[in-house]
């Protein structure tokens, strides 16, 4: 057996994590400037986020009331479960760092382990504010995952697989093909989820400071030190894996189909092209968008499942022949 | 296939005997001699000997046929056979009954009956597994049904405990009648006795409106056993108040007897059906997964809340089970296997962490005497192994990887996809499937935040009341139980590449043959594989997933070291447990979300000082709408039993009126036959 395979699966796996994890703050930082700019002030330096979380890294934590091994180990487990996904995701290229070790699926599967982490520890201090964050962040996330799910489902039988790395070589090769309606409609429906998923306007405002709105940062308001640094830094992980998700099935133009360096290069370049975009589509919803009444979120992400399920019909209804 | 050299074939006769000997001397013994406490242990014995039987079979692949000379026109009068798919359900029934036995080791049972009705209820389930004929299935499933309402009942219970007991039994008749009937229709139209395997043999000439009224009466009885909505009313009511190792074995395993009888019929014994039959399946699955967790978010009593469970996770079962029989109705084999084995995967899993998560309850309830979540909180600090199991069962029946509930689940969605791309199969067909993909999507989704609610409530932050701050550990033997499950747990996600590896071949088994898929199809895997085709990675990816997460508690946990402990924020005020969400409030955005289906009613009295509107008390009731059971159920019921008031008047007692009855009798029987 040749040592090929297992070096080139080291070279991305090594590669996808130094760029996932350098570039997730500062997608975070871009969204904010943008944000600024649009409400017309001149917003926090782009590194801010990087400042954030080595200045959290160092401090002195507090640790919460009746807080325990649960909020103690919560850290861990979200970051652990996030970069595992970000390992089966591709990115730069069609074949995600570590093809073979599992599918969408497993790259939901691991979303919702962190999340149940999050609320958890949420609920560990005892407060107030951590039972309202979890208890709507997890319900919000019921009525989103149908969504995610009916929409990834969707570009996954026009490839005729889960599989992200088929899903993103059928994109490829597809090229302009892609561009039917039932792709469009997935795209749509995966879309409006990932606003719900990554707590963004319409759904959550990301730099709220009044404790009775919060979602996200109501379950992370006990956290501080590393603790809070993990956290956060997940949080932004987190929105670059979705995005990379959303382009890996819906928009996988530029991925490299073999593992020379031009390809891997014009990929990265177009990966993080791809992710800056959809920062900037985020940034403008924060900026214009006014927040959406928690009861009226079941009618936005319940459109998302039915507009999935739509473009999962058209796929379905037999043409000619 | 050929079948595999059965190096334990000569072991099994004694596993048999491993199982069912320990399990009857349990059952006399409990009888006997209640202060000896010997029940309890050889229940473990038998159940250990029912899960190697089990492991045994599978390992094999061979099967054992236990037969005594025929008594009356071929009918023998034990007559078992346990193959690959009974093997299945032996190692869940082993699972749950080993560690529901060995919880109550050394503890008395409430009273004779009860402690030998337990061990005796296990055996009819294991006789119902290895049934090999419709008598001999019923006969088991009968004894099966009473002993578990004995266990239900009890010899003293209140008016609400015999309320579910009596429903319990009633519905449960319903369900026997149905497979009965299901039975005799088989019987006469195949003419081939009561064997399974005549039946098996002459189903396919069978005249399919026929095989349709064998479906339908199968899937009612089966699905009622099972819990699958809308014949699931009598589950969340008799589980809660059955003692907790008796709900853990009825949740672990009773109600899988249910899916395991649809599959032996169903799938084995008739070699699947049309599409609308999977169809019917999928549809009963989707809703049975999507009201049962919807339900159990509701609720605030935490052994009910885990009987919804059931439901849902029925539903789950169900999902793969119609999955398959669309696929392999279309000769899509493979991808029928991937399904079946999800069902049978799922059943497995099922078991180990529902009884886990039954017997952590019990634990809770011993240590408190309070089964509302609402007056629990901070356990974790009281009960800390049983807090932890409790997380480990309520990860892994979330669907969280790298836990057993994902594998099996994420096998579900395969088969869902499988039905839903498989161009073989009706385009109306197989947006049924992608519908089931929704549903399945949500389902898990609500699971994650129900057992958030149920861990988080019960376990963590300030207690509730005061038997929550007394609370205390469990005893050893519970502990013994609880940390076995949660291992197991462990051990079936992490080893999910062999288990459904077998699962599918037992699928196979009994699968028609069909075409098999030119491509690699989806499959959970041990190691990666580069075939294309979607892959879940369980110990790889598990493992991995493991060494991260101790990485990552290196890197963050030195700078928590010196972490200092400060209030939690609560606006400045001392923190109160009060100010915690309860159960109810946590679920109230969900409650909110879903109010269409789930009709929450909220009565709020607020009584004033006299003559002011200064409030003296408030007092908040809110509850939910079980729709099925009461705006359908109950108005028959109501319908019913006024139908037979209005009939009853016939009855006057008088003789004359009696005569006159007949002379009408006779008169309308003249007039028709003339």
């Amino acid at each position: 057996m040749s040592w090929g395979p297992a070096v080139t699966t080291i070279v991305l796996v090594a590669l996808q994590l130094a760029v996932f994890t350098a570039f997730a703050p500062l997608l975070t930082g871009t969204i904010r400037r943008t944000k600024a700019r649009l409400q017309g002030r001149r917003g926090a330096p782009l590194m801010q986020p990087y400042r954030d979380l080595v200045k959290w890294w160092g401090k002195t934590p507090l640790v919460g009331g009746t807080s325990g091994p649960v909020a103690r180990h919560t850290p861990a487990v979200v970051l652990a479960a996030l970069l595992v996904a970000s390992l089966l995701v591709p990115f730069v290229a069609v074949r995600p760092p570590l093809a073979g070790w599992g599918d969408l699926f497993v790259v939901i599967g691991l979303l919702a382990l962190a999340r149940f982490a999050i609320a958890l520890a949420a609920l560990d201090a005892g407060g107030a504010f951590g039972g309202m964050g979890a208890s709507r962040d997890v319900a919000i996330s019921a009525l989103a995952e149908p969504g995610l799910v009916l929409a990834l489902a969707g570009a996954a039988l026009a490839a005729g697989s889960s599989d992200l790395a088929t899903m993103s070589a059928f994109g490829v090769h597809a090229g302009v093909g892609l561009l039917d309606p039932a792709h469009l409609l997935s795209a749509v429906a995966a879309g409006i989820v990932i606003v719900a998923e990554t707590g963004h306007q319409p759904v959550d405002n990301p730099d709220t400071h009044l404790e009775l709105t919060m979602i996200h940062e109501g379950m992370l308001l006990e956290a501080s030190g590393r603790s809070l640094a993990t956290l956060v830094f997940g949080s932004e992980l987190k929105l670059v894996l979705l995005a990379a998700v959303f382009a890996a099935a819906f928009a996988p133009f530029g991925a490299a189909t073999e593992l020379t360096p031009l390809p891997l290069a014009i990929g990265a370049l177009a990966g993080i092209a791809k992710l800056l975009v959809i920062g900037q589509v985020l940034a403008l919803l924060d900026a214009t968008v006014a927040k959406m009444r928690i009861l009226a979120l079941p009618d936005l992400l319940g459109l998302a499942s039915l507009v999935a399920l739509v473009a999962i019909g058209t796929q379905l209804i037999p043409l000619g022949s | 296939m050929t079948p595999a050299p059965l190096a334990f074939a000569d072991a099994l006769p004694w596993l048999l005997a491993l199982t069912v000997v320990p399990l009857a001397l349990a059952s006399v013994a409990a009888l006997v001699r209640p202060t000896a406490r010997l029940a309890a242990p050889l229940t473990v014995v038998g159940s250990v000997g029912a899960a190697a039987l089990g492991v045994a079979l599978l390992a094999g692949a061979g099967t054992l046929d236990v037969r005594t000379g025929s008594l009356v026109d071929g009918l023998s009068v034990v007559d078992l056979r346990y193959d690959s798919l009974g093997a299945v359900f032996l190692v869940a029934l082993g699972l749950s009954a080993a560690a529901s036995a060995g919880s109550i080791v050394g503890t008395r049972a409430r009273s004779r009956l009860e402690g030998a009705a337990f061990p005796a209820f296990l055996l009819a389930i294991v006789v119902v597994l290895g049934a090999a004929n419709g008598f001999a299935f019923l006969f088991a499933w009968e004894l099966m049904a009473l002993l578990s309402a004995i266990l239900v009942i009890g010899l003293r219970p209140t008016r609400a405990v015999l309320s579910a007991g009596y429903l319990y039994v009633a519905m449960t008749h319903v369900a026997t009648v149905a497979i009965l009937v299901a039975f005799a229709v088989l019987a006469a139209g195949t003419g081939a006795g009561l064997g399974f395997d005549a039946w098996r043999a002459a189903s396919p000439a069978l005249d399919p409106r026929a095989r349709d009224v064998v479906f339908v009466l199968a899937l009612a009885g089966f699905g009622t056993k099972a819990g699958a909505v809308p014949l699931h009313a009598w589950l969340p009511r008799a589980h809660p108040v059955a003692p907790s190792h008796v709900s853990a074995v009825m949740s672990g395993v009773m109600i899988k007897t249910g899916i395991y009888g649809l599959v032996r019929i169903v799938v084995d014994v008739l070699g699947g059906g049309p599409d609308w039959w999977g169809v019917a399946v999928l549809a009963i699955g989707a809703a049975s997964a999507i009201l049962g967790v919807l339900y159990a978010l509701m609720q605030h009593d935490i052994k009910r809340l885990l009987a919804f469970h059931s439901v849902e996770n029925i539903g789950i079962i169900l999902l793969g089970v119609g999955a398959s029989l669309v696929l392999a109705a279309h000769g899509a084999t493979t991808l029928a296997a991937v399904a079946l084995a999800a069902a049978l995967f799922h059943s497995l899993n099922h078991a180990a962490f529902k009884t886990l998560l039954f017997l952590g309850a019990g634990a809770v309830l011993h240590a408190t005497r309070v089964r509302d979540l609402n007056r629990l909180g901070g356990l974790a600090r009281l009960m800390p192994v049983t807090a932890l199991t409790f997380g480990v069962g309520a990860a892994a029946i979330s669907g969280l990887p790298p836990l057993n509930g994902f594998a099996s689940e994420w096998l579900t969605f395969q088969g869902l996809l499988g039905t839903a791309g498989e161009t073989a199969v009706p385009p109306l067909v197989r947006f049924a499937g992608a519908l089931a993909i929704g549903a399945l999507g949500l389902t898990a989704a609500l699971a994650v935040a129900c057992f958030v609610k149920a861990t988080g409530i019960a376990f963590l932050g300030l207690p509730r009341s005061r038997e929550a701050a007394t609370a205390h550990e469990a005893s050893r033997p519970v502990l013994a139980a609880l940390v076995g499950l949660a291992a197991a747990c462990v051990v079936l996600g992490l080893g999910a590449g062999v288990a459904s590896g077998t699962l599918t071949d037992v699928a196979r088994s009994i699968l028609p043959a069909g075409l098999a898929s030119p491509v690699p199809v989806a499959a959970v895997t041990s190691l990666p594989r580069t075939e294309g085709a979607a892959t879940y990675a369980a110990l790889a990816g598990g493992l991995l997933i493991v060494i991260a997460a101790a990485g990552a508690t290196f890197l963050v946990g030195r700078g928590m070291r010196r972490a200092r402990r400060a209030e939690t924020w609560t606006c400045g005020i001392e923190p109160a447990p009060q100010f915690q969400y309860t159960g109810t409030s946590f679920a109230k955005p969900i409650r909110l979300f879903f109010r269409r289906i789930l009709l929450p009613e909220r009565r709020v009295e607020v009584e004033y000082h006299p003559g002011t509107r200064v409030p003296v008390s408030i007092h908040y009731r809110g509850d939910v709408t079980l729709v099925l059971e009461d705006r359908v159920f109950r108005p028959a019921h109501a319908l019913g039993v006024r139908a037979a008031q209005a009939v009853r008047r016939l009855q006057a007692g008088a003789i004359q009126l009696y005569l006159a009855y007949i002379v009408v009798a006779v008169l309308v029987l003249l007039l028709v036959t003339r």
